[in-house]
């Protein structure tokens, strides 16, 4: 109260970035000290590309603060034996004796050593909500750096939930971990699966309402009517995982039933690997003098190298030529007068086979859609149109296709990520306005500024960092526990590599090792944060059992949940609103993130933390000290490590090493150091100007959205339509693994092609069930998917009653949906209490009918199946979770899955 | 003038509850209260399937049928539009709920937090008291508006002057503005774009427009929301029986009823026979009783005098005023044994009966109610029940003179007119359209009216007419017939076939550069 006796209201400035299309900035109010209220940051509305707005999920932060679930003292487990029938008997403990528990641990660990008998880490950690968690977490990620060696494979959803082979070969082929249409601009958009309307954040909703408001045109291709396929022009109801025939279809439409020149040949020319002439064996014909790769000249009537000065390169075509060829480990082939023909020509002939005809079959769709959606792309491409941002001229292309998960990730993720790409080429729409845009780089560097991560790499394309395949630099273990810098050259070595690997291969393990690859062992300390893998993973029953056997198990907890559950300490942190942190926002980053602004913004903490919760930097800093690393901490904090480097040319705001600083202390240094950034060292304002105005910005120029400038500044070409670069590797790869004794990954070497074959992927996934679970798919017969749903996605919030109670509003929220035909054809009716089952597991749930599904498919939105999250577990939702085999079969080569399963359902119980 | 209204564009809103949220944020509601909400609706069937998000909440009405019906004068109407709640004079009646066809309106009567047991601290912090036990529903964030104003901000332009749902909207699908101003972002939005407005042909006025299509051109107006009896997952957005008045008030439609009807009868008897004075005392007690039931539903029982606040557009109003000179006239009259005190009691009582039947008849959430066919109806019934009571009473206590030939003639003309004014009510309502839950209610034995029964009803009437001996005997069956299926349909009436409006969505919208299609009124039905 204050001195009237009213009600003591204040406002303070925050962030939310629960999901991975944040940040968005927020305010959130106060009375007496009690959060209660969300609201958008209206003076954000200048610079946020959603107008300042925050979407659903911020709202549930008051109650995330408010629960009174929430654990507010450190505990301490009492029963030593672990699982989900036993009781772990926390005790609660003060924050000294937690400590005091785990950085004797940890000094244990590390005394014997950074890595075990393995030469894994011996201390592990998982994070949550698709890398936002670093958000949340104060200095720690400065801990973790002056710790050193870190495992990162557990994963809680990494591989097999997000877009996986989209992040892989999107930062290969155009630095876009994340790729989305360039929306403010885009006049139509193929969306396979996408569900921006859902997942895209506040930015991507509002700029697909204002894409639709124009008129564009998206047709969402999908087998469910989503989300976003009810904001879309058209519907495409699509077989399950059969994606990658219908976009091979409308390649082979534009390559077979159009006018070449309605193609951008000279994009293609100039920016793609089409005119490089390929040899017998696959691999670029070059020049012996140079090794270049050699082009054909349709002005000299010669075969040069591609990078020659005043070419006409022939992109079809049949010529008799002589060159070296490269294989893998430099093996060499000279070939004399023999004929080759240039990328693109056997492009041509690659994709005739896929016809609309023949995609038609595969995918269930007229074949008439097909061919019309391919033309209609074309028509939207404006091929030959340009328009000038920040004063460069540009192609304009507003055509784009956007991939969801499932679509982008396990078997068949290369091939679609390839069609996509290649169909923006083909047009000249990659990274040009209006077209196909990457928008983060997060395995090739510098992170922050995509430009600067363009750097010239072999044959005229952009360099890679590649996990080295070649004889003598092979890594035959890897600094984590599913092999990624073994198996998945593609996967690089950024921090973010290790979450990229393949993370159901490091749980897979903990059952039963890999031959050939180190004995599997357990972390000796694991910490856990804003992540549930016994909920959120696959074969969730032998996640669980994995986590149980781990010895120590530090889990940051908000409420009791599935994981913790089998936790050693559990330490209270404080949450989204009551924690300090200075953190980057836009430029370009994210989904749709991608702003004209960029700079800082501030969580300023809205009340006292509740209970004995902390805020995550002190605890940071607490471990530093109590395993004697502070100096090494403090360090790493000035490097950068929590998000600004705190020294510049002309500033230095730098922590002194080897002291204590307090929490408040780091962050204004953090924030001069952010305000120096921005005003090249003219400005310093600290904390006070963060939390008076909430967020400080400067200028990003629109043209940075785009690569296209820097490529051509650089003179690179994007490597498509034809990848050497991967026929390469993998063969080295598949001889590395060979020598090493190990064939179970020979499935996956045969996706190291230069250009994909279609796959069937339906019979793939039906005969790796057969197989491993000795059953007869027909007693299976639908196809089970999954949905992001925007109230819950990545939030966290399950245990959080108004995401419940609004998302309710939503059909499909907490139940199994179902077409009502299938359903009549099975005696079901709505809201009948089914068991779905899977050889895997079951789940039970109950019947939802709608006509906007395909009466061979299920669709379970979210994951739940909680039995220890309070609320959650009382919500008896299915979850496909526990339906999801951990199969090495379907893992694709770059170390995914995806969430699809063949289930079957049986009624349990009458109407609810 | 000022006129706020909402304009929803169905092309940019995706469902996504960011507004449903922020106006729980901002005005606090309770758990499962969502004074704003976004429905999700589907058309079609696979594969040709079109789904699509509709916002709904209070429409902030040009004729608002919640303030019409108030009997408190709670509800009111600012002249900028806002339709609005004042919580100290509310009694909790619920009125408004069954007249709203919108479902707005919500009545809270004990506090409840989120995670049940004790409440959070900031639910605690906000807890209203004065919001217990009375109608609620969105507010327009009027404070917002009115302290916006008075810093010179304009309401659905500048964020802090506009309400939370509008302000907090991600996707700019929810605007708010001045309809009056034709400069205004609304009227500009209206002026350029295909709308609809929900239930329109109600004659409410909602202040919620939809937009649907691109630009307005010469297409033909929308026409009729086709009905579909049985849609497939829509049961969020059909017609559902409504909840705010339960057996209590239909206790009083009964009760009240028969009372009246039972007092009329009585004094008519007794142009030709004594006054039946214990059927006086009996029916006074009956419409006691009645009122008695409905005052223990009422949220805030001790504030039941500002019923009478309302007798220029209320008829709950209008029935208070009757009662009393009803008990006025009728009290003196059974002391004084007067007979022309009792006919003026009974004359009130007629206007009792009369007000009962326009108090369904406007409550125009309740498409079984609001019929104009239920006017004569619950009169003929109120009669019927009267006359049929009367007569077994007369029976019972051995006063032959009121259950002779006479009073078998009348009951069984009442019993067939009430079959008539029934059949007539049940055709209109089929004519109409009615959510199919009501038909199948309706037409089910236990509203007591089918045929089967009036038949027998009227045939004991007629035996009685025609019977030598045991008339008296077959007219009190008659008479208890009457009755009992008269309680059985009231009962019915207000407890069963009490669906709700429902929603309905005029047209899908066009998204992007797609079609507008087809709307849905789901759940309804005729015949």
């Amino acid at each position: 109260m204050n001195s009237a006796g009213k009600p003591a209201t204040e406002s303070f400035s925050s962030y939310c970035y629960q999901c991975v299309a944040g940040p968005d900035l927020m305010k959130v109010d106060t009375v007496d000290g009690v959060p209660f209220q969300i609201r958008p940051s209206g003076s954000a509305a200048e610079v946020h590309p959603a107008q300042g707005k925050v979407c659903v999920k911020a709202f549930g932060l008051i109650q995330k603060t408010n629960n009174p679930n929430r654990i507010q003292t450190p505990m301490i487990r009492t029963n030593p034996k672990k699982g989900r029938d036993e009781d772990p008997e926390f005790r609660p403990a003060t924050w000294d004796e937690a400590l005091e528990l785990i950085c004797g641990k940890l000094n244990e660990a590390r005394r014997k050593g950074l890595n075990d008998e393995s030469g894994f880490p011996r201390v592990a950690a998982s994070f949550g909500g698709g890398g936002t968690s670093t958000v949340y977490m104060g200095t720690f990620p400065a801990f973790l750096k002056a710790w050193g060696s870190i495992d990162m494979s557990f994963g809680s959803g990494q591989g097999v939930k997000c877009y996986h082979s989209e992040h892989l070969y999107g930062e290969f082929w155009h630095r876009a971990f994340t790729v989305s249409p360039d929306t403010p601009m885009v006049e139509m958009i193929l969306s396979f699966g996408a569900n921006v309307e859902a997942s895209g954040g506040v930015c991507g909703v509002r700029r697909h309402a204002d894409a639709r408001d124009r008129g564009a045109k998206r047709v969402q291709i999908e087998p469910h009517l989503s989300i976003t396929g009810a904001c879309s022009a058209e519907w495409v109801p699509i077989r399950p995982k059969t994606d990658p025939a219908f976009m091979f279809a409308l390649i082979n439409v534009l390559l077979h039933e159009v006018d070449r020149d309605q193609l951008d040949v000279p994009f293609l020319k100039e920016r793609s690997s089409s005119p490089y002439l390929v040899a017998p064996n696959g691999f670029y014909l070059r020049d012996p003098a140079t090794q270049k790769p050699l082009i054909w000249d349709l002005r000299s009537g010669n075969a040069v190298a591609f990078d020659t000065e005043g070419t006409d390169p022939a992109i079809e075509g049949k010529f008799t030529v002589s060159g070296i060829e490269i294989g893998p480990d430099d093996k060499q082939w000279r070939h004399e007068e023999i004929t080759c023909q240039p990328a693109f020509g056997h492009l041509v002939d690659h994709i005739l086979p896929y016809s609309p005809e023949w995609a038609s079959g595969v995918c269930d769709v007229p074949v008439d859609m097909i061919r019309k959606t391919a033309l209609d792309y074309l028509q939207h491409a404006h091929v030959g149109e340009t328009v000038e941002i920040g004063g460069r001229t540009m192609p304009f292309r507003p055509v784009a296709i956007s991939l969801g998960k499932t679509v982008s990730n396990g078997w068949g993720g290369y091939e679609c990520a390839w069609a996509r790409t290649l169909m923006a080429v083909l047009i000249g729409g990659l990274e040009v306005p209006g077209g196909t845009l990457g928008t983060t780089v997060r395995l090739n560097r510098p992170a922050d500024n995509r430009w600067s991560s363009v750097v010239p790499g072999p044959d005229g394309f952009m360099n890679y960092p590649m996990n080295p395949t070649r004889k003598g630099e092979f890594n035959e273990t890897s600094a984590s526990r599913h092999a990624h810098q073994t198996l998945i050259p593609l996967a690089a070595n950024s921090p973010w590599s290790q979450a990229l690997g393949p993370t159901h291969l490091a749980w897979m393990a903990q059952k039963e090792g890999f031959e050939h690859l180190p004995k599997p062992t357990q972390p000796d300390v694991w910490f856990v944060y804003r992540t549930n893998p016994v909920i959120s993973f696959w074969d969730t029953g032998a996640v669980a059992d994995a986590i149980a056997n781990f010895p120590f198990t530090v889990c940051f907890a908000y409420t009791h949940d599935e994981t913790n559950h089998m936790a050693d300490v559990l330490l209270p942190e404080c949450t989204d609103l009551e924690g300090l942190q200075l953190i980057r926002i836009g430029g370009s980053k994210y989904v749709e993130q991608f702003w004209e602004h960029q700079g800082f913004a501030l969580r300023d903490p809205v009340a006292k933390p509740m209970g004995e919760a902390r805020d995550f930097t002190w605890i940071a800093t607490q471990l530093a000290k109590g395993v004697g690393l502070l100096g090494e901490y403090n360090t790493a904090i000035n490097k950068g490590a929590a998000g600004v480097r705190l020294f510049g040319e002309n500033y230095d705001f730098a922590l002194e090493p080897g002291v204590e600083h307090s929490v408040e202390d780091i962050w204004e240094q953090s924030c001069r150091a952010a305000s120096a950034e921005l005003t090249d060292g003219v400005e310093s304002q600290g904390l006070e100007y963060y939390r008076e105005h909430g967020f400080r910005t400067v200028p990003f120029p629109k043209e940075r959205w785009y690569l296209y400038p820097a490529m051509v500044e650089k003179g690179l070409r994007f490597e498509l339509p034809y990848q050497e670069r991967l026929l390469r590797i993998g063969q080295e790869l598949g001889d590395r693994l060979h020598e090493m004794g190990i064939t179970w990954w020979d499935r996956q070497l045969k996706e190291y092609e230069a250009m994909p074959h279609f796959q069937d992927l339906q019979s793939m996934w039906e005969k790796a069930l057969e197989a491993q679970y000795d059953v007869k798919v027909g007693d299976y017969p639908f196809w089970l998917v999954t949905a992001r749903s925007m109230q819950y996605s990545w939030g966290g919030n399950v245990g959080i009653q108004m995401i419940h109670e609004v998302a309710a509003n939503i059909a499909g929220h907490g139940g199994v949906v179902m077409n009502p035909a299938a359903a009549a054809k099975l005696g079901l009716a709505e809201g009948d209490r089914v068991e779905v089952y899977s050889p895997t597991g079951s789940t039970e749930g109950a019947v939802i009918l709608r006509h906007g599904i395909r009466p061979d498919t299920l669709l379970m939105i979210g994951q739940f199946d909680h039995w220890k999250t309070p609320f959650a577990k009382d919500l008896k939702t299915p979850s496909m979770n526990s339906l999801m085999p951990m199969s090495l079969e379907l893992t694709d080569a770059t170390g995914s899955g995806a969430d699809l399963v063949r289930v079957a359902v049986k009624k349990v119980g009458g109407r609810e | 003038m000022t006129r706020y209204a909402f304009v929803a564009d169905l092309n940019r809103c995706v469902g996504c509850q960011t507004c449903t949220s922020a106006c729980k944020h901002a005005n606090a509601t309770a758990p499962g209260v969502q004074w704003r909400k976004v429905l999700d609706f589907e058309t079609g069937e696979f594969p040709t399937v079109n789904r699509a998000f509709l916002p709904v909440g209070c429409m902030h009405c040009e004729s608002p049928s919640c303030r019409d019906v108030c009997p408190s004068t709670a509800t009111g109407k600012r002249d900028d539009g806002i339709v609005t709640i004042d919580y100290d004079k509310c009694i909790g009646c619920a009125y408004c709920a069954v007249a709203c066809p919108y479902q707005a309106r919500y009545r809270v009567d004990k506090p409840s937090a989120a995670y049940g047991g004790k409440a959070m601290r900031h639910e605690a912090k906000r807890e209203d008291p004065a919001r217990l036990g009375v109608a609620q529903k969105c507010t327009l964030c009027v404070d917002r508006i009115d302290e916006g104003l008075a810093q010179g901000l304009v309401p659905g332009i500048d964020m802090e002057a506009t309400p939370a749902c509008v302000a907090s909207c991600i996707s700019g699908a929810l605007q708010m503005g001045d309809l009056d101003d034709p400069e205004s972002n609304v009227s500009k939005l209206l002026s350029e774009r295909r709308h609809f407005r929900m239930h329109e042909e109600l004659g409410n006025g909602p202040g919620t427009y939809y937009l649907y299509d691109g630009d307005i051109d010469d297409v033909a107006p929308t026409g009729s929301v086709p009905m579909v009896a049985d849609p497939v997952g829509l049961a969020a957005v059909s017609p559902k029986v409504q909840t705010n008045w339960d057996w209590r008030a239909a206790a009083n439609f009964i009760l009240g009823g028969t009372g009246t009807g039972l007092l009329a009868m009585t004094m008519l008897a007794g142009l030709f026979v004594p006054v039946v004075w214990l059927a006086v005392f009996l029916a006074l007690a009956l419409v006691s009783a009645g009122l008695f039931c409905i005052w223990l539903e009422i949220g805030r029982p001790w504030r039941f005098m500002n019923v009478f606040l309302n007798p220029q557009t209320s008829w709950m109003s209008r029935e208070a005023i009757a009662a009393v000179p009803l008990f006025g006239f009728g009290g003196l009259a059974w002391l004084l044994g007067s007979y022309w005190l009792g006919m003026l009691g009974a004359m009130s009582g007629l206007a009792f009966l009369y007000c009962q039947a326009r108090i369904l008849r406007a409550a125009k959430g309740i498409p079984a109610w609001r019929q104009p066919g239920i006017v004569p109806l619950i009169l003929s019934t109120g009669l019927t029940e009267g006359a049929g009571m009367l007569a077994f009473v007369g029976f019972v206590t051995g006063l032959g003179e009121v259950s002779g030939r006479g009073m078998a003639l009348m009951l069984l003309a009442l019993v067939l007119a009430r079959f008539a004014m029934w059949k007539k009510y049940r055709a209109d309502l089929g004519e109409t359209g009615a959510p199919t839950g009501v038909f199948s209610v309706l037409d089910g034995m236990r509203t007591g009216l089918s045929v089967q029964l009036q038949g027998a009803v009227a045939a004991l009437a007629a035996l009685a007419v025609i019977a030598p001996v045991g008339q008296g005997a077959a007219v009190a069956l008659a008479g208890l017939g009457a009755l009992v299926t008269g309680w059985m349909f009231k009962h019915t009436l207000i407890t069963l076939a009490s669906f709700n409006q429902g929603f309905a969505i005029n047209k899908m919208p066009a998204r992007g550069a797609g079609k507008s299609s087809q709307g849905i009124k789901p759940g309804w039905s005729q015949s």
